[in-house]
């Protein structure tokens, strides 16, 4: 992890000067929105193939779970090896990964014994293992440093503050001893408490106790004032390393895996018989979604996390049909989410539109008297932005859009009456019962439609030339006749499919 | 939209679509009183769909339906329905007794509890069907053709003048077959019409006195005799239709 | 008359939901003497209240919960209970924090997801995971990004909105009971009313519209309860883990029984307990949150139904598994054995050992086991080979099977009883014998 940090920034300061670099991710907003668009980049990619394999909610599931891998985790740590804890050690994702993971089998197993159905086998699952996980949080929360707002919400507004440092010039480390001269020593009675005594009364020994002995980073070392020379020192945070290593991951997978996932997604019976393995890419998927989910944790939290596997992938799917194209656009829907939402935290709407104006609006038309400052959680602010992205995407669409459906629909109503209206005349025109079933004044009652609507239908075929009204009864011009068969031909032809199941 | 009253079922120029796409196409369609009926046609040629357009289950795009000269909504508790058996959910927590009350739901009306007389009716009815010692099964614990015959008392119970089943013969046992075939003949003895979705070609001809063809439109109707013929077979079924050794058809790849 | 023995078998079964409630009687008395002798807790007014709030709210969401279960929308409870956090920050924002206000925005805002799932549904191509994951995100995106504002107005931190997220039953004070009371009475009232209809619909709607009945308005009705029993469940549980009161207390009751009021009355009971148990441990230390330990309760009672239940339950049908596989392994062996010897030569042709294993490995073990012992078998010539007495055996079985086959096709032509059909069993023992002849007769005539 260290060693991968260290490489990217030697390539960063190819081209940026420390200085620069530092201020650059000391500012909040460029830290979460690079860790915003990390973590929407990954999950997109993988829930695109999670959406098209109907299996969306299962990011439900992992990442209710990881909270209880990384709880269980921790304290296994902490507790048990003495390791110090931190949530972005490499051995906790694991642990935590193998948790998510644990829990898409055990759902599986729950529904394979037939007494409980699928659906309610996950929502039965995932509320269990996340109520254990919130009652050890609320038992052990000094333990853990997790309270529960970091579980709902993740702390990605603070993620630049915390960071590795590393050291590029004047790295010496310092290592105070009692006998160095910066070291602080104080007496402290060591028997007092044990006979019940105060350290002035006689009988109390005492041992020299070092305040602040140690080893120090060069980091620490100068901001304790014992170097002379400044190190030139790169702060970089570990949530962006991780979520990083998380988006390669998905990436590489989805590379070089593509067309075994393709053909798993769409024909699982095809793949296996082709030799491929259905069930590995699909453990596959599930260990890389858990892995991302851990890894989102502390920007993001354990919940608003499945906003960045769901919502993109299904408002690309709005807009292709392709899954190139979709896997190109929900990275991209996910990631405009993740900067926009930013600035919708802070108030902002695209930088055009403030918060703040339409509290006051509110305010002023309700009679009531809320702040006017919009200050609000960022994870929860990007994931409204992408679900205002997948808003846009329904209503917008130029194929499956509400506008362009409603369009086509018009349309193909007209052209569908049109071809009832035609049929009608083409079946009864050369019977006995024509006189009856073909009158102009009456024709609108065999179709139970408004009279209004069939004279609306007639005025179009004829402006088209294909009827004409001959003594008050409707019948087919020529071409009339030859539209009937046209359309007739390719309508049976479409139904007629061998059908073999 | 006909006159003439003697007809139980009466269809005039009914369209179906899904999103635009004509399911069923200017359906003309008259059946008369006491005729066992069967509608026949491949797959995909909008049977179960005109059924449940005539049921009101679908919404038409065009057309008008009429039993016994009166619309859907004033000749409800003449019309009895058998869905096909795949529609619903066989472990749903209910006993057979309980499925074929519910029968008689609709005629309680709103607020009304099902009492003694109608289990008494459902209990004949079960007897009807040879189902008196499963009253008490779950409905998951039966086989299919008694799912089938558990649906077809269901049916019975309503005491309907005109019933209408979809696929009733799918996938069940040769007894249960012989049930419903008992039972379709009990109910024409009664003067009741039946109208069947069927997929047997073989058994048309022994169990319907009356068939419809369909493919989309409809391509003949009337008694069997007259319209179950190759050749209306043959526009039926697009040609895809091979004669067996003694004189039967089949349906290429059915 | 087939009414009186009917009568008889309903009698019985009703008597195996006696079972559960008993059981279930016994843990809360046991609970209750538990916690005042050994963890010293003193049944005071507030964790009475605390404890009847509870309970109450879990028999309302146990009982809605079984209609969520059958009509297999458990994630939608998730989903709709995710989405009622907006529904109660507005409320709050913009009416204060009267509980009935709150309540009725987190129904208004469940109800408005609601609706989105179903117009996401029947315009697009989304399937319902989807929508519904799309749902819960952005509306519990919605929820939080409302009560980090909230928390940046001036003295709004003590509203105690964040009980809504993981539940506090020791906020419940009297007169929230009397309001729970009282919309959890008429809920029960409108289920019973509309009983036959909620079962029709659930059951089968195809069905009960060609019977005159309006599903789209019974649907929406049933749909608008279970949202009252999310709503009021809230305070216990919590949004993130409502669904699990709702659905819990359900499946549980479903192993019981087979008959949807019995299921209803029994997810009512567990509902109770998970609830009452639940708020009251968690009323004890402010330490442990109300929904996470209601839940664990809860799911005890799932585990303990799914594992115990009699007839349903697993241990019940790995029994019955292990007798079957005990009592058919060797008949299955032999039958496979018999047809792949006489598909490769004869009757006495070896047959491979991968063969028998790639079938049933276990079952092929046991029933070789059986059939070597019995001498129905031998192993030699590079496989199993069937000895005269197997043979015989063999051919046997498959003559029961053939007469099983003519039984199925003439059973009513030859007027014979009606049986269930067992192919594993031998039909003589469950046929008369001239039926038997009958069945012989036919299949001479089929042979020749």
């Amino acid at each position: 992890m260290i060693l991968l940090e260290r490489a990217l920034i030697d390539l960063l300061l190819n081209v940026f000067t420390r200085e620069e670099l530092n201020a650059f991710l000391r500012s909040p907003q460029n830290t979460a929105t690079i860790i915003g668009c990390l973590i929407a980049i990954s999950g997109a990619l993988l829930g695109s193939f999670l959406l098209l394999r109907g299996m969306s909610l299962t990011s439900d599931a992992i990442s209710h779970t990881v909270l209880l891998g990384i709880v269980v985790a921790f304290l296994l740590m902490t507790e048990v090896f003495g390791m110090e804890g931190d949530t972005s050690s490499p051995w906790l994702i694991i642990g935590a990964s193998l948790a998510g993971v644990g829990t898409v089998v055990l759902t599986e197993l729950l529904f394979r014994s037939g007494l409980v159905r699928q659906d309610a086998a996950l929502g039965l699952a995932f509320p269990l293992l996340f109520a254990i996980a919130i009652i050890l949080v609320s038992r052990f929360a000094e333990d853990v440093h997790l309270d529960e707002d970091a579980v709902l919400v993740g702390e990605i507004g603070l993620a630049w503050a915390n960071t590795n440092s590393h050291c590029y010039q004047h790295c010496d480390s310092v290592t105070i001893t009692p006998e160095h001269p910066a070291a602080t020593l104080a007496r402290q009675c060591s028997n007092c408490r044990e006979l019940g005594i105060s350290p002035r009364d006689d009988g109390a020994e005492f041992v020299e106790i070092c305040g602040n002995c140690g080893v120090y980073s060069p980091a620490r070392a100068w901001s304790a004032g014992l170097l002379q020379n400044q190190p030139h020192l790169v702060f970089f945070p570990k949530s962006i390393t991780v979520t990083l290593v998380m988006g390669l991951l998905s990436v590489c997978f989805v590379v070089i895996f593509y067309k075994e996932l393709k053909l798993t997604t769409f024909d699982a019976g095809l793949a296996k018989a082709l030799g491929f393995r259905p069930g590995l890419m699909n453990y596959g998927l599930m260990i890389l979604v858990s892995l991302v989910a851990v890894g989102a944790f502390d920007a993001v939290g354990s919940i608003l996390v499945i906003a960045f596997f769901i919502i993109p992938p299904a408002a690309a799917y709005l807009l292709t049909d392709r899954l190139s194209l979709m896997l190109l656009l929900s990275p991209i829907i996910g990631a405009a989410g993740a900067v926009f939402g930013y600035d919708l935290a802070r108030g902002q709407l695209f930088g055009i539109w403030d918060v703040g104006a339409a509290i006051a609006f509110i305010n002023q038309s309700l009679g009531l008297d809320l702040p006017a400052r919009w200050d609000s959680s960022i994870s929860a602010s990007m994931v409204l932005m992408i679900f205002l992205f997948f808003l846009l995407a329904w209503v917008l669409s130029p194929r499956y859009g509400l506008i362009s459906t409603f369009v086509r629909r018009l349309h193909q109503n007209r052209r569908f009456q049109n071809q009832v209206v035609l049929a009608h005349i083409h079946n009864h025109q050369d019977t006995e019962r024509r006189e009856v079933e073909l009158r102009v004044d009456t024709l609108h009652l065999h179709f139970r439609w408004q009279p209004e609507k069939m004279r609306r239908v007639l005025a179009r075929l004829r402006v088209m030339g294909l009827v004409r009204m001959v003594d008050q009864l409707v019948e087919l011009t020529e071409r009339g006749d030859a539209h009937v068969h046209e359309f007739r031909k390719v309508m049976l032809a479409t139904h007629n499919v061998p059908d073999l199941d | 939209m006909n006159d003439k009253v003697s007809s139980a079922l009466s269809v005039g120029d009914l369209t179906v679509a899904y999103r635009s796409k004509p399911a069923i196409w200017d359906i003309d369609l008259d059946v008369p009183e006491g005729v066992l009926m069967a509608i026949v046609g491949p797959n995909g040629a909008g049977k179960s769909t005109l059924i449940k357009a005539v049921l009101n289950l679908i919404p038409r795009a065009a057309g008008a339906v009429s039993f016994y000269g009166k619309p859907y909504e004033r000749a409800r508790s003449l019309v009895g329905y058998v869905p096909q058996r795949g529609s619903v959910d066989w472990d749903f927590p209910t006993s057979v007794l309980d499925v074929v009350t519910m029968g008689l739901y609709g005629k309680l009306g709103w607020l009304r509890r099902p009492g003694r007389q109608q289990r008494e009716q459902a209990l004949q009815a079960l007897d009807d069907v040879g189902l008196t010692d499963l009253v008490d099964r779950q409905i998951s614990q039966l086989s299919g053709g008694q799912q089938q015959r558990t649906f077809l008392a269901r049916a019975l119970v309503q005491d309907a003048q005109i019933y209408f089943m979809d696929e009733p013969f799918a996938a069940v046992d040769a007894i249960t077959e012989r049930a419903i075939v008992n039972i379709l003949h009990q109910l024409k003895e009664r003067g009741k019409t039946v109208i069947v979705v069927h997929h047997d070609l073989q058994t048309v001809e022994d169990y319907f006195d009356w068939v419809t063809l369909l493919n989309v439109e409809i391509i003949a109707t009337g008694p069997t005799a007259d319209v179950f013929t190759p050749d209306n077979l043959g526009r039926t079924y697009g040609g895809r239709m091979t004669y067996l050794s003694d004189g039967q058809l089949m349906p290429v790849g059915d | 008359m087939p009414g009186s023995t009917v009568k008889a078998k309903l009698r019985s079964d009703d008597h195996r939901v006696w079972l559960p409630v008993i059981i279930i009687v016994l843990l809360g008395l046991i609970f209750l003497a538990l916690s005042q002798a050994v963890f010293g807790v003193r049944y005071t007014f507030t964790v009475r209240v605390v404890a009847l709030g509870g309970a109450v709210l879990g028999v309302i969401s146990g009982v809605l919960g079984c209609f969520a279960v059958l009509r297999r929308e458990s994630l939608m409870g998730d989903a709709l209970s995710h989405a009622a956090l907006p529904g109660v920050a507005l409320a709050f924002l913009l009416a204060g924090r009267d509980l009935s206000v709150l309540l009725i925005g987190a129904g208004i805002g469940s109800w408005i997801a609601l609706r989105f799932v179903s117009a996401v549904l029947s315009t697009t191509r989304i399937k319902q995971d989807a929508a519904m994951g799309i749902v819960l995100a952005g509306w519990f995106a919605a929820g939080i990004a409302l009560l980090t504002y909230i928390q940046s107005i001036p003295d709004a931190s003590q509203a105690g909105l964040d009980h809504f997220i993981f539940g506090q039953a020791a906020a419940i004070v009297e007169s929230d009971i009397e309001l729970i009371s009282i919309v959890g009475v008429v809920v029960l009232i409108a289920l019973a009313l509309f009983w036959k209809e909620f079962k029709l619909v659930t059951f089968d709607p195809e069905f009960a519209s060609a019977n005159g009945f309006r599903v789209g308005f019974i649907n929406t009705m049933l749909s608008t309860l279970v949202v009252v029993a999310i709503v009021l469940g809230l305070q216990l549980a919590g949004v993130i883990l409502m669904v699990g009161m709702l659905i819990a207390p359900a499946i549980a009751a479903r192993q019981w029984t087979r008959r949807l009021n019995q299921m209803v009355i029994l997810a009512g009971v567990f509902g109770a307990f998970s609830g009452g148990i639940g708020a009251v441990i968690s009323a004890f230390d402010s330490d442990i949150p109300t929904g996470p330990t209601i839940i664990v309760v809860a799911f005890a009672l799932v585990v303990f139904s799914i594992t115990l239940a009699p007839g349903r339950g697993l241990l019940w049908s790995a029994w019955r598994q292990r007798l079957d596989r005990r009592r058919f392994a060797a008949l299955n062996t032999l039958r496979d054995l018999y047809r792949y010897a006489i598909a490769h030569g004869g009757a006495r042709t070896p047959v491979p050992d991968d063969f028998l294993r790639g079938i049933d490995d276990r079952g092929a073990a046991l029933g070789l086991r059986q059939l070597k012992s019995a001498g129905r078998v031998e192993f030699g010539d590079g496989g199993w080979q069937l000895t005269q007495s197997g043979v015989e055996l063999a051919e046997g079985a498959l003559h029961n099977l053939r007469l099983w086959e003519l039984y199925r096709l003439y059973a009513d032509e030859l007027a014979l009883p009606m049986l269930q059909e067992d192919r594993q069993r031998d039909i003589r023992e469950r046929l008369p014998a001239d039926a038997i002849a009958a069945l012989e007769s036919r299949l001479e005539g089929r042979q020749s």
